[in-house]
């Protein structure tokens, strides 16, 4: 296997540019047969390849969004005018607790998970993520997910306790029957989905770069990316035992007593737990948007990012600061007094990385030529709304005036501004600036003005407001309110504002549909960017790189020169093959072959999701989904490991003639 | 700004030579694997903190066994068994340990016999754990502490039997095809999950059987 000893295992050579050419069209017709997608509905079940994945995750995030924004539209409707009976209150907790659920669990990580999936194989130059079956099983556990809260609330049975679902409300003394139950599930459900991209992220870019992109050389979006993974790893465990333990102290013949204060349990452990993971869950949607905007602003800025290094510390603290605020989010509770204090001033410490960035950006604009594109737009949109919900944040970690405000719409207020305004915003502009490489065609430019404008005087309109109903004592997921309160006329305010957006978000939709037809055409380059996923034709090939190349710098298509970034040559040309680099320098290292297209991923998300529903209803699912699991597994790795194509002793493909 | 295409020759580094498989933590699934871990001792890092949690609801801790027939002023998780569960499991790395470095060494006869051996220690160690339940001295509904120290002492025994599935899996193939690069390599990633079942278990043993001896809550 390995070489004689002494002898280099990699060679360089000089190869003319004819010579490159023909190569190149060589290895395109060769790795289009190995790596193209297979065929038909089953294939389409079967189909490894991270771009499509990606691209699945990103479109299903998005109709759980529309959706999730219907019923927003419909709690809007309800509060429009006081006394309002269009919703129910049974009906109206199941609206604002999907609502909730689907935008944080449907949408949010696994729409920044789906850009990841698509875009850092890219970013760092190789074929495909690490673990290719790993991560469609991902995108079907999430879709299982889905399907269970949507199932659910479609047979009138949705959750209705919170997207947090405390205990005792959702405990089994107050919300009998399974509405809680399916919940739950479906958190476990989506968090297995995070994690597995969680991991393959961190796997495809620590071991997979191209040579030459050093840890200090790689894209901020990447480096972004790996922070939320790691923050993934450690927070969404929190998630999944908090709604484990509930599920348990649910379900006949089970019913422990972790949250039954007459047994000893604990109502507060369950803050506790799900707040571990909900305050670095902020950040697990906030980061990547971070990395939209640092990738975002140099390329319309026309000059390389101002403090690279100051921005990767900045996430990284980010990321560790992110897991010390939890206990802000329960300053109503009997915490203790000083463990608030800390947490105060933990809150108002992650500022300060989160300013570090703001200037960094401020300055790479200022140092550079702005183009306002609509991407840049939408990421100066982000800035202006951000820092409002940044400023409220300040306000709602200092004790005394959370306990004014706690529970009431000035939170609502408050985390919209934060989450819309620092993660859907950033998300647009990556849409509007990536489009063109998903599908070789500009979204509109002057739609997209629209999309924005619309959507940013809709965004205020809606959300402003409802800081002075917080204010003036409207709590939350109340679903009507008398005339006298004289919250009337704000509300309506916020009603109307929730139609603007509507109607850019209808925009929007008819923007991709009609672009993606007739839309202007895009080159490989087309707004001139530094990154690699640029240096591939738009939408790129399914093996994404005829060629893998080497890097020498932060911004390879900006400043390396063709006469000095060597390429690379010699991967297998007979199956799904990939370099591996070395972790710090990303030297080469070893060749990894990569697993085929297969069937078993899908066959084991229906397991694992069929077991977590029967879970809902009788403790034997989990034994028995035990065993078909093992099943699955067993035939996964068995047939996986078959050779299927002819092995030949392995011939070096030759560099160059 | 992008550089122009040229007529100049470009350097080409050819790795065809590169071994196709690396059997340490240069391959990316013993990332992956590491990874895992992490996320799983997250979670038994939390179910520990859960169980201090819960304690400081308690004026005794344990608490006072009253719904079984034998009433318990001080029912502490009995030691006898439980202790020689931690000893067998304890030894079960050392076939793992032969694996690992048998496997290093692409010994296949070897890799095979250890493999086989670790398999039986597994089967052994899950059967004495299916037993050791009893003795926690409590009924996982009894009340939060039995729910949790059940739920440490379960999910632990769930990590026990994955990894000896895996292990079974895999002694399997290896019995039928043989063992190339790439299982090597998968022995020697499944040979750190078990390392991992072994470590964890000191800790989560520690909390539940001497906790509550050492540190016991509360007057008589």
């Amino acid at each position: 296997m390995n070489s004689t000893a002494n002898e280099p295992l990699t060679d360089l050579t000089l190869v003319a540019p004819a010579h490159l050419a023909k190569r190149e069209t060589e290895l395109d017709q060769k790795l289009e047969k190995v790596w193209q997608r297979p065929n038909g509905i089953v294939g389409w079940l079967c189909n490894t390849n991270h771009k499509d994945i990606g691209i699945r995750y990103v479109v299903t995030a998005f109709v759980f969004f529309g959706l999730a924004g219907l019923l927003a539209f419909a709690m809007r409707l309800q509060l429009a005018v006081p006394d309002n009976t269009l919703l129910g209150p049974d009906r109206y907790n199941q609206f604002f607790t999907v609502h909730g659920t689907t935008m944080m669990f449907l949408f949010a990580v696994p729409v920044m998970e789906g850009m990841a999936l698509y875009f850092v194989p890219l970013m760092v130059g190789t074929r495909n993520v690490a673990f290719p079956r790993m991560n469609l099983f991902g995108y079907y556990a999430f879709l299982a997910g889905g399907l269970m809260l949507y199932g659910s609330f479609a047979l009138n049975i949705g959750a209705d306790a919170g997207w947090f679902a405390y205990p005792p409300l959702s405990g089994p003394d107050f919300a009998p029957g399974k509405r809680v139950d399916f919940w739950s599930q479906m958190i476990t459900m989506t968090e297995i989905s995070a994690l597995v991209a969680a991991v393959e992220i961190i796997c495809t870019v620590f071991k997979q770069r191209v040579p030459g992109m050093s840890l200090n050389r790689i894209p901020l979006y990447v480096w972004a990316m790996v922070v939320t993974a790691f923050m993934i790893i450690f927070a969404m465990p929190a998630v999944m035992m908090a709604s484990g333990l509930l599920a348990m102290d649910r379900l006949t013949n089970v019913t422990t007593h972790f949250f039954n204060p007459a047994e000893g349990g604990d109502v507060l452990l369950y803050q506790h737990l799900f707040w571990f993971f909900g305050h670095p869950e902020v950040y697990i949607i906030f980061i990547p948007a971070t990395g939209f905007v640092s990738n975002l602003i140099p390329v319309f800025a026309r000059r390389p990012v101002f403090g690279y290094t100051p921005l990767v510390l900045s996430l990284i603290a980010t990321g560790f600061i992110a897991f010390g605020l939890w206990v802000h989010h329960m300053f109503a509770t009997p915490v203790p007094e000083l463990g608030k204090s800390f947490f105060t001033g933990a809150s108002i410490m992650i500022a300060i990385p989160n300013g570090v960035q703001m200037f960094c950006w401020i300055a790479t604009l200022w140092g550079g030529k702005p183009q306002f594109k609509t991407p840049l737009i939408w990421v100066l949109g982000f800035i202006f709304i951000f820092m409002i919900g940044g400023l409220t944040g300040v306000m709602l970690a200092s004790v005394p005036i959370d306990r004014q405000v706690h529970d009431t719409f000035f939170v609502v207020a408050h985390f919209h501004y934060v989450l819309i305004g620092g993660a859907v915003f950033p998300l647009f502009g990556a849409i509007y600036y990536w489009f063109p490489k998903w599908t070789g065609r500009f979204l509109s430019e002057s739609l997209g003005r629209w999309h924005f404008a619309l959507f940013f005087v809709g965004f205020n309109l809606t959300f402003f407001p409802m800081h002075i109903l917080g204010m003036h004592g409207m709590t939350r997921r109340v679903y009507t309110y008398s005339a006298e309160t004289g919250w009337g006329t704000l509300n309506l305010l916020a009603s109307s504002g929730a139609v603007v957006m509507g109607v850019a978000m209808l925009l929007f939709l008819a923007n991709v549909w009609k672009s993606r037809r007739t839309g202007e055409t895009a080159g490989s380059n087309p707004w001139n960017a530094s990154t690699l996923e640029w240096a591939t034709p738009s939408p790129p090939p399914s093996y994404n790189f005829a060629q893998l190349r080497t890097v020498g710098s932060r911004d390879p298509l900006w400043i390396d020169s063709p006469e000095t970034t060597a390429l690379v040559d010699g991967l297998s040309t007979e199956k799904r093959e990939v370099l591996t680099t070395t972790l710090l320098d990303a030297h080469p290292d070893h060749k990894y072959e990569l697993a085929e297209d297969s069937i078993w991923p899908f066959l084991l998300a229906l397991v694992v999701g069929l077991s977590f529903t029967g879970l809902i209803f009788h403790p034997i699912a989990f034994p028995l989904g035990m065993g078909f699991a093992y099943l699955v597994f067993i035939l996964w790795f068995w047939r996986g490991n078959e050779p299927k194509r002819a092995s030949l002793p392995h011939v070096s493909e030759g560099a160059a003639s | 700004m992008t550089p122009s295409p040229s007529s100049a020759p470009r350097p080409v580094i050819n790795v065809a030579r590169l071994p196709a498989s690396a059997l340490d933590h240069r391959s990316p699934i013993w990332w992956g694997n590491l990874l895992l871990l992490f996320i799983e001792t997250t979670m038994f890092a939390l179910m520990v903190a859960a169980y201090f949690y819960v304690r400081q609801n308690y004026n005794l801790w344990p608490p006072p066994q009253v719904n079984s027939p034998f009433a318990l002023l001080r029912p502490v998780p009995t030691l006898s068994l439980p202790l020689i569960s931690l000893a067998v499991l304890t030894l079960s790395a050392a076939p793992m340990i032969w694996a690992d470095r048998a496997a290093l060494h692409r010994r296949e006869g070897a890799v095979k016999i250890a493999m086989t051996l670790a398999v039986i220690f597994g089967g052994v160690l899950i059967a004495i754990r299916f037993r050791e339940f009893r003795y926690l001295n409590c009924r996982w509904d009894d009340h939060a502490y039995s729910g949790i120290i059940w739920t440490i002492t379960g999910m632990h025994l769930l990590h026990l039997i994955v990894g000896t599935a895996e292990n079974l899996l895999l002694t399997a193939w290896l019995y039928l095809h043989g063992m190339d690069e790439k299982h090597a390599r998968d022995v020697r990633v499944g040979a750190v999950y078990w390392y991992w079942i072994v470590g964890i278990w000191w800790i989560l043993f520690g909390v539940i059987f001497y906790g509550p001896r050492l540190w016991p809550q509360g007057q008589l």
